[in-house]
């Protein structure tokens, strides 16, 4: 714990961003490098400001651009000791080679990620395309819904990448203004139990450690690289062990409980939406006034993006009869990500819902209650014709002809 | 370890591939100790061997060495052996043959000279040369 | 035992315990793995070493094998630099937090990079490592070509040096710009140390390192590495034409203190003709034809004007 402790309420206000910078204090944290970009740019401020006030007692390193940020945060987390760091869009793509780098090195970095489309044209709001760009890095890859989520999955990220049976990093994605701009209230821990909560960092072939002296970031070439990838991609799949543990233990802390897939309403769904980040809380919404109705509708959303879900997700669709896949990132000349993988999860699977890809809220387009409902509303013809209503990918709440693509 | 790394699969490689120089822990101070004395991990490339590189190998003649230590400086393959303030000898497993250490021998006739690989050590020392009239370098 | 290694002679040097190991796969005669030896035999300090990517990282850490008895990292091409700051950044954090005793002697942390990973693809990196004043040297192994991948030019190339993406032809004389002037550029930086050294002049260079290594910030030395198989010369003359480099002025060894104060540290006994150094190397003999004879004049001017420059630097003080 920092030998300053901070003196918060049982229940702050705070926005998203400054739930990322606040447990990132709480985790006594021993090096963050850090280079700012909208959204994101309050986390590290923030941070600045606790340091700037005696509340940090690691070293804060503010780098020239976020390549740099997160290759520091790979040298000091091979030198031995908790590392952390936080970025958006454009920062988190130069960023890109050494997210690799830091996973194929099996080093725990916990990632602040504020989610913002990726220009061209330029944008500052949130979309996925960020978050989507990453998914394939090795990370773990955890969506939140709200600021109070940011908070806690934050500090379980540590624990999570930090365990001896894991050692990976982590991004904790969050969507840009919607979540990260939106000040709720937020149940926080003390410093004490949170950081108690985190645990001590273990080092594991630390460079600092001159007993053993470690060659990191070698070079394997086609004798060597295949087993190396295949023990990282086994590491991954392994952690949901650790991640449902993690999560068990917060639940019994707070309360709160998380799981690798998080649902609404799907209990007795014919219908069901999947989506990530704060659209799942707008979809809550939309669900309870359907049920009203008469429809029954679901809202579902990975929680764990990587390693992704795929049997949970699977089984949480076998009784429904339609399901909508809501991607908020430009698909680039195919279907949308999520779609591809809820109809993979799906294809080995007694099911054969309707199942529709729905491009939506790029470049922070907001997605309201009424497009949901209209989302919904066309799930309910599908339900009930087994057909599409259409063709497989269509763009909502964009201006201009419709945007239809893929017959069925 | 007692199994070769050659021989392991995906589940027993080191996490991140991550290589250790050493076996065990090492309570010494590394600047201290010589190779000799060191825990050498099979993974340490001082367990690898380059002298197949060679087509000619440098040879040493003591009788004409000064211990300048122009040749063990110079080495780029940490080949030239010196302990003592003394040259050695050349570490056959690591010399790639490039001949530095031929060309920065002062002596005069020189205490190493590069001979044709296949050639025997002693019948190499048969054939050196005489003290040159020209002024050595 | 910590600090640098007392080096009165080679005699005494050569009492040094290697942790740079042979059977890496650097070139035979590669100047590389001299400059790395002489640079971890100078000091009995632990050591936190990392390397961009480049013919040193490629060729001393291929799985199985490492070269290093010491703490080392490589991430990627542009930030040997940044990896060793985050490192030097951790040990004070877990020093501060007591985590490392007061009692375990402080490492030192050295980078490596090759002039492309310098002078080029890493140059950001390097000048944020700088102006933040992490307590690092930073050792550019200076063979002016992206040698690694086999030889293309970088902004270290000399003018007139054929390279295989600036090569000599019919109409070309290769290279066309002049090499940037990287030490100078560091030493804006505020750095407190600046050197250019060569391997073959190693008491001269191991002066540097040593107070390289004696310095608290950001030290930026420059290292001559002469090589074998892109000047084209053959592996046993590393030495011979590493000495033509430095008695011809190409490479003039020097130093700046705190960006200022600016000393020549060797003045060659005979100043040879840069046409000597050139003629050793075949990247350069399409320039002895009669219609790039002006080259090799202009070449020979302007290494005359830089030592010039050099001689008022040090007698101005400034």
């Amino acid at each position: 714990m920092n030998s300053k402790i901070m003196d918060i309420k049982k229940i702050e206000v705070w926005d998203g961003n400054m739930a990322a910078s606040q447990a990132f204090r709480q985790a006594d944290i021993d090096v963050v490098a850090a280079y700012p970009i909208t959204p994101s740019t309050p986390v590290v401020e923030n941070y600045a400001t606790f340091e700037a006030n005696g509340y940090i007692d690691g070293e804060f390193v503010m780098v020239e651009s976020e390549h740099a940020a997160m290759s520091a945060c790979v040298g000091a987390a091979a030198a031995g000791g908790r590392v952390a760091t936080a970025t958006s869009s454009q920062g988190f793509a130069l960023m890109v080679e050494v997210l690799y780098q830091a996973a194929g090195m099996r080093l725990p970095i916990v990632l602040a990620q504020v989610n913002r489309a990726l220009a061209a044209p330029l944008n500052v709001n949130g979309d996925h395309s960020d978050m989507y760009l990453g998914r394939d890095s090795g990370w773990i890859n955890v969506s939140t819904f709200s600021p109070q989520e940011v908070y806690d999955l934050t500090l379980c990220a540590f624990k999570i990448a930090e365990h001896l049976d894991v050692r990976l990093p982590v991004n904790i994605n969050q969507d840009g203004f919607m979540s990260s701009h939106t000040a709720q209230n937020i149940r926080t821990l003390d410093d004490k139990t949170a950081c108690d909560f985190v645990g001590p960092y273990k080092a594991v072939n630390a460079m600092l450690d001159f007993s053993k002296p470690v060659t990191h970031g070698v070079q394997t070439e086609e004798d060597w690289h295949f087993e190396h990838k295949a023990k990282q991609h086994n590491a991954i799949m392994r952690s949901v062990k650790v991640i449902d543990a993690v999560f068990a233990e917060f639940k019994a802390l707070t309360g709160r409980e998380y799981k690798r897939v998080e649902s609404y309403g799907m209990e007795d769904a014919e219908i069901a939406i999947v989506a990530f980040g704060t659209t799942y809380e707008t979809a809550k919404i939309v669900v309870d006034n359907l049920k009203k109705e008469g429809i029954n509708a679901g809202i579902i959303a990975p929680r764990i993006f990587r390693p992704f879900p795929l049997e949970e997700l699977a089984a949480q669709l076998q009784n429904v009869k339609a399901v909508a896949c809501l991607d908020r990132s430009a698909p680039g000349g195919t279907v949308g990500a999520l779609y591809n993988e809820i109809a993979g999860a799906l294809f080995n699977s007694p099911a054969r819902p309707v199942l529709s890809n729905v491009i939506y809220g790029l470049g922070g387009r907001d997605m309201t209650v009424s497009v949901l409902t209209g989302i919904y509303k066309d799930l309910v013809k599908e339900a009930a014709t087994g057909k599409l209503n259409g063709t497989i990918q269509r763009f909502v709440g964009v201006r201009g002809p419709e945007l239809n693509y893929y017959n069925a | 370890m007692s199994k070769s790394i050659k021989d392991m699969g995906w589940d027993e490689l080191v996490q991140g591939a991550a290589l250790f120089s050493f076996e065990g822990d090492v309570d010494y101070e590394m600047s201290q100790v010589q190779p000799e004395d060191r825990n050498y991990a099979e993974t340490n490339s001082r367990n690898a061997y380059v002298g197949d590189w060679r087509v000619e190998k440098p040879v040493f003649n003591k009788d004409f060495c000064i211990d300048c230590q122009f040749c063990w400086i110079f080495c780029p393959d940490t080949s030239i052996i010196a302990r003592d303030k003394k040259m050695i000898g050349v570490d056959m497993d690591h010399c790639k043959g490039c001949g530095i250490c031929v060309e920065v021998c002062p002596t005069n006739p020189k205490s190493l000279l590069m001979f044709n690989e296949n050639t025997d050590n002693e019948e190499a020392l048969t054939q050196w040369p005489e003290k040159s009239e020209e002024k050595g370098e | 035992m910590s600090g640098n290694k007392v080096i009165k002679n080679l005699k005494s040097f050569s009492t040094a315990a290697e942790r740079f190991e042979g059977s890496h796969v650097l070139c035979p005669g590669c100047a590389h793995s001299i400059i790395v030896r002489e640079i971890l035999n100078a000091t009995n300090d632990n050591l936190v070493v990392s390397a961009s990517t480049g013919c040193l990282e490629v060729c001393t850490a291929i799985y199985p094998h490492t070269s290093w008895d010491c703490s080392w990292i490589h991430i990627g091409f542009e930030n040997s630099s940044t990896a060793v700051a985050g490192a030097e950044a951790m040990n004070k954090a877990l020093r501060k937090k007591g985590r490392i005793g007061a009692d375990v002697p402080e490492p030192k942390f050295v980078a490596f990079g090759g002039d492309g990973a310098t002078y080029d693809i890493g140059f950001q990196w390097l000048s944020g490592c700088f102006e933040r004043g992490h307590d690092m040297m930073y050792v550019c192994l200076d063979n002016e070509v992206y040698a690694n991948t086999g030889g293309q030019r970088s902004s270290a190339t000399p003018i007139g040096a054929s390279a295989t993406t600036s090569p000599a032809g019919s109409t070309s004389y290769g290279e066309k710009q002049n090499k940037k002037d990287i030490i100078q550029i560091m030493a804006a930086h505020g750095s407190p140390y600046v050197a250019q050294v060569a391997p073959n002049k190693w008491k001269d260079m191991i002066k540097k390192i040593h107070r390289g290594f004696d310095t608290k910030g950001p030290v930026y030395i420059n290292a001559m590495s002469a090589c074998t198989t892109e000047w084209k010369f053959a592996p046993h003359e590393t030495i011979e034409v590493s000495d033509l480099a430095t008695d011809s002025l190409v490479f003039p060894l020097y130093e700046i203190i705190d960006g200022t104060e600016l000393n020549i540290t060797y003045r060659p006994k005979n100043i040879v003709p840069v046409r000597d150094y050139l003629g050793a190397q075949p990247r350069f003999k399409h320039l002895f034809k009669p219609e790039y004879e002006y080259l090799i004049k202009e070449w020979q001017e302007r290494v005359d004007a830089y030592w010039e420059y050099l001689q008022r630097r040090e007698e101005a003080r400034v």
